[in-house]
């Protein structure tokens, strides 16, 4: 009864699901341990209303790695990303901006707004795309320590330091722009329509807890086009059956290579002794022992839950203490018996098949965030509102509609707190916005489901609901994820591993930290 | 400030057609259509561009050329801007003058091409073939000029050929034996007011007309009506192609790239590569780029942009060893194909096709240093039957046509 | 009428950059001509580090220099009636906070070790031109390792901070030492001076450490001097009041400065003044980007100056209204949206019978805001008087991407311009506003250095 596996992964969401294929490919016995009755984390699609589907927390598939994708075979698993190619913004004139898939046609709708925009525009997709190649090989490394004086770290720091250098001078002043200023400072020097410059800049502040005008948000411009230079593997689309099929497509290669994954598990503690984990102990007292244990949870719970304080160096656990978490976003789903008609767009349209931002103007970005500064979800939040049913027929019944609204801000630390009431207040506040901008949504609403980041918390484990375990901000990223010197996946208790998206390369469904976790510890002869 | 009322916009159509495809879209046969600039306009009207061709070399083709984008730049300073930006001396150009130039960016590598047309004092028209509405505002700080974007509001169709003087001179009513080769004229066609520039792309005798957008059905209507006794033919792009390969005429994002776009240094092209050099006006005092066009001109060149003639009997052998008469493209190609010189890949042709006029298959080309020498002695790759093989050619001097009657 | 070669330099700006840029030329020999367009100096105190190598070379203790070193360095209102103090004595500073918090007095030794020990490497980078990190030339790329192994020495925890904190926001960086309002809004103010930021802005525990160099530990305050009444005093350079001065170049090469109807030449024009104004005349001659980038710069001004007539002393040298980090960061929300905070950052600083003032966020300077000062004081409205609105003093915020190599327009960090013999020695240059004196320095061994070679 008492089985030895190479190695235990705690938590079975994507990245765990990810580090688990890598290492049963490798020809490791693993196996998944996730609290929940299914696989995912974050990334799950659930039937909560009988016919509907509900890609519940995340909706997109941003950036899942295209050597992800070839190395587990995610396609004949089950992977099936569709394109989603357009973003419209409704403007609170009766106006909107649309950016469609094809190029000559988001130049002429640019250009109706502002003939220098629609050329400016090319211009700065080319810069984003030389920009976006420069910082891809950051995704995919290891971060070296720069306070170490190991030859490893050092002649990674040159390697770093020579790429960057030869990105010639432009290109470096524009990283260097990228990596510091807001967005909408960034987008200023840029662009004149306003509603264009919300809606790029709503994407920078996604997941964390800053604005469009809070320096540091420029970089996460960047991710847009990131995706696209994995164009052809489709690395930002819309995943059929949604997010959790994402999820099931990575178990089922971690099957094939013969992991196992029990749900229904909840881990309680890591075994550790002499320094050294040994194994878990679940919730029902059952231990299960381990060569080596790998925690996809985030850093608080990976070292504060799961281990007793005095098995870590006191300046690590006040580091850990004071990463940032602070969750921001929520979700409303809707169960829906017909589309939505927008003041701008009467009808059913290419729209729907597309994401509906609602974003229309920089200040209207701006003062939903300045309400969850001081404790407040936002009045009239920012949104991003898809329609998965027009994407993938499956995930409704004919006829019938889901709606995945993602909303900024709704601060995990609300004044007073949350509670039932203020969920329902918080899903009002969302969906009386929309209404706004596409009158008689709520005659059609036949479900509503509201999700505030302390649900996120309570289903997923996620700490203050933070979607990417950890802010990504500049102080809490590459060697600084998710402490200084314990950036490389290892953590101060040997054969204990973090793959989770506190580590390097940070959140989105990338799968990154995963496999990078995944090969370190392969690295280390486990 | 939106150009035209949001709600006509809801309508999400993809590409615009241009003022003329009311007539256009009737003509064409085989729907076989293409993209410039945005806009829809016909690859070819009849099932084959055959007739279309040769009617630029022996009677008069007409195209439609509105796609281009065209920039009215008025004020005291407008000369001042404009020769801040391109190549040529536009101070010393004369009203009724048309320049053809080129423009830089500030390491001297070539960002667009196109003509500039000294309308009136202090009042120019150009022509690019890539938007540069935010390139000449930013260009404009300090000056006292007005830069207006007429792209949508000018229709132009190029009309090409020996017959087209005569056509046109039926057409508006007057003598045009002395509009001199790049040069232009304000005239009446059936009461619609149209400027006439002796320009194009076919490298033969042709004029460009510039009308006002909402004229444009009546002004095709009365050149075709004009023109078809003297064998107007309406061609499209495919015939255009041949035309301007035996032209020498290059094009952008074909046989080069603009700096804008190069995504690395080795795509992008000085005007002197692209034997421009005679558009740069080194004298001039400041114009972007100047600094290093100097060096650059100190220096040997290096790389070359030429003509190549294929060698028939060579092409023939190749074609016979697989038991096969010799298959020519008829429409032109557009893909990179490398050129050798003693074993080694000295260069690449960027256009080529086979002359219908000349009988020549000819191709368009970059090659190294010297190896670009009219004269030289080359082979240009060709695949035969899957095979890659080598075909000798020659480098000839550009254009491979100059007719007598494009200048006269 | 001017001989030609009259001057050998000239340089247009009388504030504390451009007179150490003309005294160092002048010391190496060079006929200086100073042009000024106000009528005579300011009598005002300068606020900003003066670096020692700058005292030294320039002899100005013996010309008499005034550093002032106010003990306590600030007060603060407190929230339940008294004061905060805070002194140059660290350990008397920690004996006054914790009677307010305990916690904070015992954290805030080790915090202003900390702090000090960054300001220390900005003092080491500001006292030279800012890297070029794209250089090839051996002697930079020599000096870029020397700094490197610096900061190594200075141990692990420092090259940590530097890291983490340098893109921090002041508002987390105090949130996670400290837990008193009064005291993190004391500290934080300093974070967001002459910035158009909150302090929950990345970059501003940048700005905090820069207003915090030239100060031992426990001083957040930049000190105030006399330099720039001494250096005006000073001989050795040619001055000209209520002059103009707008560059004149010509193909590309400074010929010299016109000032009104008349033609300045010199072959070399050192210009202290925004780099915006300096280019303005110059623009036909630059290039389209350059252009661009300098329109870029980012300087909106939000800092409103003052004076307070006071009827009888002030009991404090300097006093700050600034009750926690969410009153600066709702003043900065105000500004956002472009108006004047509601309830506006004050700070007043005692000095020669009246109380100079720096206001934050001024977007308008007006009536009301006045009377908002006023009521922040608890003086009547009449007493309080408001300078209109002059620019970024800095000229240019002190922003993570206007710092460093990327100062006044990136490529361009050195001093030099694009125009041959047209130099900027101003506060638009590195290493920035407040450090008084640093720039000239910098530009002006950047030009010796040059001519030297040429």
């Amino acid at each position: 009864m008492a089985v030895l596996y190479d190695a235990i992964v705690i938590g079975g969401g994507h990245n765990g699901l990810v580090t688990a294929a890598y290492l049963a490919r490798a020809g490791k016995k693993v196996v998944v341990l996730e609290k929940r009755p299914r696989v995912g984390g974050a990334a799950v699609t659930e039937e909560i209303f009988p016919g509907f589907k509900f890609t519940m927390f995340s909706y997109v598939v941003s950036l899942l790695r295209p050597e992800i994708i070839r190395d587990l075979d995610l396609p004949r698993h089950g992977l099936h990303i569709l394109p989603l190619e357009s973003t419209v913004t409704p403007m609170e004139n009766g106006d909107y901006l649309a950016a469609w898939g094809d190029h000559d046609e988001t130049r002429r709708e640019l250009y109706r707004h502002s003939p220098r925009d629609a050329e400016a525009y090319d211009e700065y997709g080319r810069l984003m795309h030389h920009m976006a190649h420069a910082v891809r090989p950051i995704l995919g490394m290891v971060p070296p320590d720069p306070t170490s004086f190991d030859p490893r770290d050092l002649l990674a720091l040159l390697r770093l330091g020579r790429h960057f250098r030869s990105l010639g001078a432009e290109r470096l002043h524009a990283l260097v722009k990228l990596m510091t200023m807001s967005s909408a400072d960034f987008l200023d020097e840029w662009f004149e329509t306003d509603v264009l410059k919300a809606t790029k800049s709503a994407s920078g502040i996604i997941g964390t807890f800053l604005g469009p005008r809070s320096p540091g948000t420029a970089y996460v411009l960047l991710h847009h086009y990131m995706g696209e230079l994995d164009g052809v593997f489709r690395a930002w689309g819309f995943a059929k059956g949604g997010t959790g099929a994402v999820s099931e497509a990575i178990a089922s290669a971690a099957r094939g290579f013969g992991a196992e994954i029990r749900c229904d598990a909840p881990v309680a503690r890591v075994l550790v002794k002499g320094g050294r984990a040994t194994g878990v102990a679940l919730e029902n007292g059952d231990e299960v022992s381990a060569k080596v244990v790998v925690s996809g949870l985030d850093p608080r719970r990976t070292f504060l839950q799961l281990l007793e304080e005095r098995e870590l160096p006191a300046e690590f656990v006040s580091d850990i203490r004071r990463f940032k978490f602070r969750g921001s976003s929520g979700k409303v789903n809707l169960a829906l018996d017909a589309l939505p008609s927008f003041t701008c767009m009467p009808g059913v349209g290419r729209h729907h098949r597309g994401a509906i931002s609602i974003s229309p103007s920089l200040a209207y970005v701006e003062r939903a965030y300045d309400d969850a500064k001081y404790g407040e979800f936002s009045r009239r939040p920012y949104m991003d509102i898809v329609f998965p049913s027009m994407i993938d027929p499956g995930m409704a019944p004919p006829g019938k509609h889901v709606m995945s609204v993602f909303v900024q801000y709704a601060p995990y630390h609300l004044n007073g707190g949350w509670n039932d009431a203020k969920r329902e207040a918080f899903g009002d506040a969302v969906v009386n916005t929309i209404e706004s901008f596409a009158p008689g949504l709520k005659s059609h609403i036949l479900h509503r489901q509201v999700i505030t980041p302390a649900d996120i918390e309570r289903i997923t484990g996620l700490s203050e609901g933070n979607i990417f375990q950890g802010e990504l901000a500049l102080h809490q990223l590459f060697f600084l994820r998710p402490a200084a010197g314990w950036a490389k996946f290892r953590t101060p208790v040997r054969a204990y591993y973090q793959c989770g998206a506190g580590t390097h390369p940070g959140g989105g469904i990338m799968g990154a930290s995963g496999r990078l976790a995944a090969l370190a510890i392969l690295g280390d002869g486990a | 400030m939106p150009h035209e009322p949001f709600c006509v916009r809801f309508a999400p159509v993809l590409l615009r057609t241009t003022p003329f495809h009311a007539r256009t879209a009737a003509l064409s046969e085989g729907q076989a259509w293409r993209r410039w600039a945005g806009y829809v306009v016909a690859s070819a009207y009849e099932l084959s561009h055959d007739r279309e061709y040769h009617a630029i070399r022996s009677a008069a083709a007409l195209f439609d050329v509105s796609p281009l984008y065209k920039y009215m730049i008025t004020g005291r300073d407008a000369a001042r801007l404009l020769d801040r930006v391109v190549t040529r001396d536009v101070g010393k150009a004369k009203v009724g003058q048309v320049l053809y130039t080129p423009w830089c960016d500030a390491a001297g590598k070539q960002l667009d091409d196109g003509t500039i047309s000294v309308l009136a004092e202090h009042t120019y028209r150009m022509t690019s073939a890539d938007p540069n509405l935010r390139w000449l505002h930013r260009n404009a700080t300090g000056l006292d000029v007005a830069i207006d974007e007429v792209s949508e509001r000018t229709a132009a169709l190029s009309l090409q050929g020996p017959t087209s003087r005569a056509i046109l001179q039926v057409a508006a009513q007057r003598d045009l034996a002395g509009l001199k080769y790049f040069h232009l004229t304000e005239a009446t066609i059936r009461g619609i007011p149209v400027t006439i520039s002796r320009t194009g792309y076919t490298g033969d005798l042709g004029y460009e007309v510039w009308v006002h957008a909402a004229q444009a059905l009546p002004l095709w209507d009365a050149l075709i009506e004009t023109g078809t006794p003297y064998g107007l033919t309406p061609a499209g792009m495919l015939a255009l192609d041949v035309a301007r390969i035996e032209a020498g005429l290059l094009l952008i994002e074909v046989d080069y790239f603009s700096s804008r776009h190069a995504l690395i240094e080795a795509q992008k092209s000085s005007p002197f590569e692209l034997g421009l050099g005679w558009t740069v006006a080194l004298g001039k005092e400041s114009f972007n780029g100047k600094p290093a066009l100097v060096q650059e001109k100190a220096r040997a060149p290096a790389w070359q942009f030429t003509g190549l003639a294929v060698d028939w009997e060579s092409l023939e052998r190749l074609y016979a060893d697989v038991g096969l008469p010799p298959r020519l493209p008829t429409q032109a190609w557009r893909t990179s194909v490398p050129v050798y010189s003693g074993g080694r890949q000295v260069g690449y042709a960027t256009s080529g096709g086979w002359s219908p006029l000349l009988k020549q298959y000819i191709a368009l080309a970059h090659l190294e240093g010297t190896f670009g020498t009219p004269g030289s002695a080359v082979e240009m790759e060709i695949t035969v039957e899957h095979h890659r093989r080598r075909a000798a050619a020659r480098v000839t001097k550009l254009p491979f046509f100059n007719p007598d009657r494009k200048r006269t | 009428m001017n001989a030609a070669g009259r001057w050998d330099a000239i340089v247009i700006g009388a504030d504390v950059n451009g007179l150490v840029a003309a005294h160092y030329l002048a010391r190496a020999g060079r006929r200086v001509l100073v042009v000024d367009s106000r009528k005579a100096a300011e009598q005002r105190a300068d606020v900003g580090w003066v670096p020692p190598q700058v005292i030294r070379e320039l002899s100005l203790a013996s010309h008499g220099i005034q550093i002032e070193q106010p003990d306590p360095w600030i007060v603060a209102p407190l929230a339940g009636g008294g004061r905060l103090e805070l002194w140059r004595d660290v350990a008397k500073s920690a004996q006054s906070i914790r009677r307010i918090s305990p916690a904070d007095g015992a954290r805030w030794p080790e915090f202003c070790t900390r702090m000090r020990r960054l300001a220390g490497v900005l003092e080491a980078l500001y006292v030279q031109p800012a890297p070029d990190i794209e250089s090839r030339e051996i002697g930079e790329l020599l000096r870029l390792g020397a700094l490197g192994l610096h900061v190594r020495r200075l141990g692990k925890q420092t090259v940590i901070d530097l890291l983490r904190i340098l893109p921090m926001s002041i508002a987390e960086l105090l949130d996670d030492w400290f837990e008193n309002d009064t005291l993190k809004g004391v500290l934080g103010a300093a974070g967001v001076w002459h910035l158009r930021q909150g302090p929950r802005a990345g970059g501003t525990a940048f700005n905090f450490l820069h207003h915090h160099v030239g100060s031992p530990a426990g001083v957040f305050r930049p000190p105030r001097s006399s330099i720039t009444q001494i250096l005006t005093a000073m001989p050795g350079v040619e001055m000209r009041w209520g002059a103009e001065g707008a560059v004149v170049a010509a193909a590309g090469t400074a010929t010299g400065v016109r000032s009104g109807s008349e033609a300045l030449s010199a072959p070399l024009v050192v210009s202290s003044a925004d780099p915006r104004t300096t280019f303005e005349p110059l623009r036909p001659q630059l290039d389209a980007e350059f252009v661009h980038a300098v329109g870029n710069i980012k300087s909106r001004s939000i800092v409103a100056r003052g004076t307070v007539n006071l009827e009888r002393p002030a009991d404090f040298k300097t006093l700050c209204l600034a009750p926690s980090l969410d009153h600066l960061e709702r003043a900065h929300d105000d500004a956002k949206y472009g108006r004047t905070s509601e309830r506006p950052y004050v700070e007043a600083v005692a000095t020669d019978g009246h109380l100079d003032l720096h206001v934050q966020y001024a977007v308008t300077i007006d009536q009301a805001l006045v009377e908002r000062v006023a009521s922040a004081l608890g003086v009547p409205a009449g007493q309080v008087r408001l300078e209109p609105q002059a620019g970024h003093l800095y000229h240019g915020e002190l922003t993570l991407d206007q710092i460093l190599f990327m100062r006044p327009v990136p490529g361009w960090s050195r001093y030099r311009t694009p125009i041959h013999g047209l130099y900027l020695c101003g506060p638009g240059t590195h290493p920035g506003g407040g450090i008084a004196g640093a720039a000239g320095r910098n530009a002006a061994r950047v030009i010796l250095r040059e001519s030297k070679r040429s």
